[in-house]
């Protein structure tokens, strides 16, 4: 029970910011707490005419926006910039951001608001109240980008770039990393572009040697941008993506490959299953040897064992000559095979079908039994159930074969699955059945009661 | 799978929540969701203009929901309020108000009503202490006191809580000597007792969690058309019913038939149902109880299992991917796999919480992708679980934390696993997770980042959540979020495979079924006040079904209130996208937005929707039936006790009998009975009239007009009315901004605004005909001179202007100048100027007039 007395002991903690909820003896706050304790309010001061039309101003703007009636939200809008003019300072000094998000948001979506009127409304915001220049900064020029005005956001975030306010602190230093890093990103653009244009001219062309010079230059400032950001801890797919590329192209191979193994393996990072995938798809465009592509992908199989790419893990896997990789590769067919997304994986199915009977000709039954252990409890009816017999028949042909092939290996011929493809005698599919016959009858891992 | 080649650029952060110094990059508004980067460098920019599904809109059919079945025949009662819980005296407006247990009004409550209980062990001890019969003091022993006396210094009552009341010299005595026995002994075992069940209640009050998920359950049938509602009915939710109904595009679903019933033994908290290989299964959770039905060939539901939770069940949840199979989980802290053919599996058990410490012993269980791992949420996070794992180990999904920039306060109300919906739409692994404040949307391929967030703002706990099959193949998937107050989000959720799941428009509010009032004729108060308790009533249950035959498509939402009633509503959707351009009748089509606008007014296009005559007349129906219903016996009665009936000694007070006397003679003469007559109330003294002369501005002003010194008089009016300094310098701000919204705003919208503060009214009219750049006309010549002037020099220019002769209809120039729009101007800093086509013209206000 949580301690409510300590509630009424407790002072009032004025310092905490007007707009956060209240909190119960349980640490957890209840936005809907203020409406219960106005309902119970009777005496007391009652809250100015000023706050009351503001406060009703800013539920109407959202209820407008929630009902998307955006001229209707503008006229709230309007009204609610009173609140600038506030009494009270703490109110006055969330308001700016509350303003840019509501009216942002109207801007975006009304529809008689244009580039210019949006351009008007964040050049303004960005100079009330400095704290949130740089944040506001960003997302203009992200608006600016989304409407295809490269140049106007590439000026914006230079602007923001060299904006600075009172003490450096942390979450300044970030947004302006982030800053620099969008503009890099606007460089890698341009660079692409002009990369393409370079590839249709000439190359005894005098312009080439300028346009070349010009990417150098490029290149130069952009990793710049880029590198400052990608050392922070977060998620920098299109950083990352796009540095990795400029690197590759002017054959700074290690460059690329440091950067994308510190974020791949760096702790503080979270575990991106895309940092593994760059790698991966770096190591193999630099035709690296097997065992660093397996490295790489047996982390990823850690991560992601339902990715696509593990299928690749298995046919490396499946080609070392190393037993124990070859004991992982019927594990990565099995794992993948778990998922409820890679059910009907065609490709999977006939990985595992053609690898069980491989493994079993080569008397491997030890390793498809371990991994059956787990799996004989849920795989009947997760895969090899009468329902998905009927259903895989009518829709795949192929995977129903695959996959009565593999049922009948791990449950033998009386299983339903591989029973019912059996009964349907398909003129095509005769020669292939009596096949798959052959193998279970000879290779499957429950031997029928004699 | 595929995974999304590129996310979105999102900070990390390791730390506990409402970190401040960390700038929030999460993507709170909806707009910015829409901002994707361009995945190559776009080729041809001019011509890269966004296709936004800017008009992705469930439109409602009807202002609010519809009840769908007459009322049900119990009578129900909203419970405890928090009026009845906290301390109503004294509280002031501060910042931040203390929840305060009224513990002594009911306490005080509880010695009225339950007097017997409270008094009487004490009574009976104390019983050779008190005389109540016998008019003299007969008695020698110094230790009996006479009741009747007692009784008669009271005065027949004591006010609650009143220090001022009177105390006679007697019952002082009285209560020095007697309070230690008969305050102490009963206040503070009561006491006690009292605050920790209304510390209960309050909790439950702010957060009912026993409904999570919701009561509510829609079993498609055979065909698109037919499907059951699962609900519980009944005052005490207690008997779980199956109601077929069929729905048809662009008419009112029908109920088919009486419904089946199961009458259980206890609440009905949730209902789930899932069909997996073709075989429909239903799971209820009670308070201590959890079963399991299997839908039959004939929609029949035949019992499978039943089990017993000992601590109380608090979540279950049926597998998307194995027929029959459940997850459960407990209070005390324990998690099992559940199947009726192989019987319980326990998969996790902690009684602390995953993240950091929390009281609360709320859990949650759901399925992932992989058949054997569960997630396992509490208010402080959500783990993945393999259930055939070593016992303890997972990985956190969701940390209420710095990583997914929760704020301080916030806890999980609800996870969901979103379901193999859809493979083409949206991948499998997605997994919802609520909190009071946002939305989260989690990919459990990348565990503590959250793919999408959005602060949903309701004003309820968001314990339920829908999500449906999209609109077309490749449409965004609608995602239905409901609070428990009825408020019920949408949000229009999308993502390819090789995407990262982001929301496809803005999201919008769906009517709550205490938005249908105005489809119900006026009553009388009392009734009034019954219908819409009634229609206020919690929502529990969520439930929603599609019709994706139909031409246009069509969803109906079904919302179960604490009170039994189901209400429905009927929304299109109403593109003027890609998608369906062909759809809906030509009323409801909504023009397009690329229309000429020159011609269009600016207001909503969409016609607003209002009620039939046939909705009113079903909730008519609805009333009547409702009006029949006898009213819930009173949680709290006035006591009926009276000492006078007991004791039958003490003279009836003079007043008593003078009220039936007045009361008939003013019936005779047909007047109205007033307090007064009844001497009971000092009259009241007639309110001051007001004093003419003083205050009165207009003949002031036309005095001071008469005698020449309007202006002298106008500056003083100004003066006084502003503060100087302050109100002259942030206006600037203001006005430049409002200048961007004003353009924007509808004119119609106008009247319905008039009483909102006046600078809403000088929303300019013209703004919209002109062209955005003023003609360099003679006024705006004067305006840049006005500007250009120095600030220090415009109060001589002002002195100057006032001697002026103006035309007529000029207001006088004081400290306001010449005309609002350069007031603005001159005001402003003169250094920035505002962007010419952004101030658009302004309507003259009416000064002082």
């Amino acid at each position: 029970m949580s301690d409510f007395s300590e509630e009424l002991t407790r002072p009032g903690s004025d310092d905490d910011q007007v707009e956060t909820p209240m909190v119960s003896g349980t640490g957890m706050h209840f936005p809907w707490l203020r409406k219960h304790l106005d309902s119970v309010a009777t005496g007391g001061k009652k809250k100015k005419d000023f706050a009351q039309t503001t406060g009703a101003c800013l539920s109407l703007t959202q209820e407008a926006l929630l009902k998307h009636q955006w001229p209707r939200a503008a006229g709230f809008m309007h009204s609610y910039l009173q609140t600038l003019e506030d009494s009270d300072s703490s109110k006055r000094q969330a308001a700016p951001e509350i303003i840019w998000k509501l009216g942002s948001e109207i801007l975006f979506y009304h529809p008689k608001s244009n580039v210019e009127t949006f351009n008007t409304f964040a050049d303004q915001m960005k100079n009330i109240g400095v704290l949130n220049y740089l944040k506001i900064s960003l997302q203009h020029a992200l608006y600016l980008i989304h409407h295809g005005m490269l140049e106007d956001a590439s000026r914006n975030l230079s602007q923001a770039e060299t904006w600075r306010y009172g003490e450096k602190s942390s979450s300044q230093e970030i947004l302006i990393n982030l800053v620099q890093a969008y503009k890099g990103l606007l460089e890698y653009y341009s660079w692409s572009k002009k990369k393409m244009e370079l590839s249709q001219l000439d190359k005894d062309d005098y312009a080439y040697s300028t346009e070349a010079q010009n990417i150098f230059s490029h290149s130069w400032k952009t990793s710049v941008n880029f590198s400052a950001l990608i050392k922070t801890p977060g998620v920098w797919d299109p950083f990352v993506k796009s540095y990795v590329e400029m690197l590759e192209f002017y054959g700074d191979q290690d460059g690329a490959r440091k950067v994308l193994t510190n974020y791949a393996y760096d702790e503080k990072f979270p575990s991106n299953p895309n940092a593994h995938i760059y790698l991966y798809s770096f190591l193999k465009r630099a035709k690296a040897p097997r065992a660093e592509l397996l490295s790489v992908l047996k982390i990823l199989y850690q991560i992601v064992p339902s990715h696509k790419l593990m299928l690749e893990f298995h046919v490396l896997l499946r080609k070392s000559e190393k037993e124990e990789h070859q004991k992982l590769g019927l594990e990565v067919l099995f794992g993948l095979l778990d998922f409820a997304g890679c059910r009907k994986n065609v490709t999977a199915w006939k990985y595992l079908a053609n690898y069980l009977r491989q493994i079993l000709v080569k008397n491997h039954l030890g390793w498809v039994q371990e991994e059956w252990k787990t799996r004989k409890s849920w795989w009947p009816t997760f895969h090899f159930s009468y329902f998905w017999a009927k259903s895989d028949w009518k829709e795949d042909r192929d995977l129903a074969y695959e996959k009565a092939f593999v049922a009948g290996m791990l449950l033998g011929k009386g299983c339903r699955y591989f029973r019912y493809i059996l009964k349907q005698d398909h003129q095509d599919q005769r020669k292939k059945i009596k096949r798959m016959k052959k193998s279970v009858k000879k290779y499957s891992i429950v031997k029928p009661a004699v | 799978m595929d995974f999304p080649s590129c996310l979105r650029p999102s900070l990390f952060m390791t730390g506990p929540l409402g970190v401040s110094d960390v700038p929030d990059l999460s993507f709170m508004c909806s707009w910015r969701d829409a901002l994707t980067l361009p995945e190559s460098p776009p080729q041809n920019c001019k011509n890269a203009v966004p296709h936004l599904a800017k008009a992705l809109l469930w439109e409602p059919a009807m202002p609010g929901p519809l009840p769908l079945l007459p009322p049900c025949l119990d009578p129900w009662d909203p419970g405890v309020t928090a009026q009845d819980l906290l301390f109503r005296g004294g509280f002031h407006y501060r910042r931040q108000p203390q929840v305060m247990l009224d513990v002594t009004e009911q306490l005080s409550r509880f010695l009225w009503d339950h007097g017997d209980i409270a008094f009487a062990p004490l009574g009976k001890m104390m019983l050779e202490n008190f005389r109540l019969e016998g008019g003299r003091n007969r008695s020698k022993k110094m230790t009996v006191v006479s009741a009747k006396r007692l009784l008669q210094d009271l005065g027949g009552h004591q006010p609650w809580g009143c220090p001022w009341a009177y105390l006679s010299h007697r019952l002082r005595r009285f209560s020095i000597v007697g309070g230690p026995v008969l305050g102490k002994s009963v206040s503070h075992l009561l006491g006690g007792l009292l605050h920790e069940e209304l510390a209960t209640r309050w909790e439950q009050l702010l957060l009912d969690e026993a409904f999570t998920g919701g009561a509510l359950a829609w079993i498609p049938g055979r065909t698109l058309q037919v499907g059951q509602l699962v609900y519980p009915a009944g005052g005490t939710l207690d008997r779980l019913r199956f109601q077929e109904v069929s729905l048809t595009s662009g008419s009112d679903p029908q109920v088919l038939g009486d419904p089946g019933c199961i009458h259980l033994q206890g609440p009905v908290r949730q209902v789930v149902t899932s069909t997996v290989q073709g075989e429909t299964l239903l799971a209820v959770r009670s308070d201590y109880h959890c079963a399991v039905w299997k839908m039959g060939k004939r929609r029949r539901p035949a019992p499978l299992q039943v089990l017993r939770v000992e601590k109380g069940a608090t979540g279950i949840s049926l597998s998307p991917h194995l027929p029959g199979e459940l997850a459960l989980c407990s209070r005390s802290g324990a998690v099992c796999l559940w199947n009726p053919q192989d019987g319980l599996q326990q998969v996790y058990k902690d009684t602390e919480t995953l993240v950091f410490r929390d009281p609360s012993p709320w859990r949650w269980a759901d399925f992932t992708t992989h058949p054997r791992v569960l997630t396992v949420g509490d208010r402080t996070g959500v783990k993945m679980i393999d259930a055939q794992g070593p016992p303890g180990c997972g990985l956190l999904l969701f940390r209420a934390g710095a990583e997914a920039s929760c704020q301080k306060g916030e806890r999980v109300l609800l996870t969901q696993y979103l379901g193999p919906s859809s493979p083409e739409s949206l991948p499998p692994t997605l997994h919802l997770i609520c909190t009071q404040f946002s939305l989260y949307v989690v990919d459990e391929r990348l565990p503590l980042v959250p793919m999408l967030k959005w602060n949903h703002d309701l004003p309820s706990p968001a314990l339920l959540a829908r999500l449906l099959p999209p609109a077309s193949p490749g449409a965004p998937h609608p995602l239905f979020l409901g609070g428990l107050g009825g408020q019920v989000q949408l949000l229009h959720i999308t993502g390819k495979e090789a995407s990262a799941p982001q929301l496809a428009g803005p999201p919008q509010s769906l009517p709550s079924p205490a938005d249908s009032l105005s489809a119900f004729p006026l009553l009388e108060p009392k009734s009034q006040k019954q219908l819409q308790e009634r229609l206020e009533a919690p929502t529990i249950g969520l439930a929603s079904a599609f019709l994706p035959c139909a031409s246009t498509p069509a969803v109906w939402l079904f919302q179960l209130s604490a009170a039994g009633d189901i209400f429905y509503q009927h929304l299109t959707l109403q593109a003027a996208s890609s998608l369906h351009q062909d759809s809906g009748p030509p009323s409801d089509s909504r023009p397009d937005c690329h229309a000429p606008r020159a011609t269009v007014p600016p207001v909503d296009q969409r016609p607003i929707p209002s009620w039939t005559a046939r909705a009113t007349a079903c909730c008519s129906r609805w009333l009547e039936a409702l009006l029949q219903v006898p009213p819930a016996s009173p949680v709290w009665a006035a006591p009926t006790f009276s000492h006078r009936r007991l004791l039958g000694r003490l003279e009836p007070r003079e007043l008593e009998e003078k009220v039936p006397q007045v009361l008939r003679e003013a019936m005779a003469g047909g007047r109205l009975l007033q307090q007064r007559d009844l001497g009971l109330l000092p009259q009241a003294e007639l309110p001051p009239a007001p004093e003419p002369g003083l205050q009165d501005e207009l003949s002031e002003r036309l005095e001071e007009a008469w005698e020449g010194r309007a202006s002298a008089w106008w500056r003083k009016q100004q003066g006084m009315a502003s503060e100087p300094g302050k109100q002259a310098k942030r206006p600037k701000r203001r006005t430049q901004l409002s200048s961007t919204f004003s353009s924007l705003t509808s004119c119609l919208d106008l009247p319905n605004t008039s009483s909102l503060p006046p600078s809403l009214e000088r929303t300019p009219s013209e703004a919209r005909v002109q062209p955005p750049v003023t003609p360099y006309s003679q006024e705006s010549a004067q305006q840049l001179w006005v500007q250009g002037v120095h600030s220090e020099r415009q109060q001589t220019l002002r002195d100057y202007m006032a001697e002026l002769p103006l035309p007529k209809g000029t207001p006088t120039p004081g400290h306001v100048p010449m005309s609002p729009s350069r007031a603005s101007r001159t005001q402003a800093t003169p250094s920035r100027l505002p962007t010419p086509g952004s101030q658009p013209h302004r309507k003259r206000p009416r000064m002082g007039f």
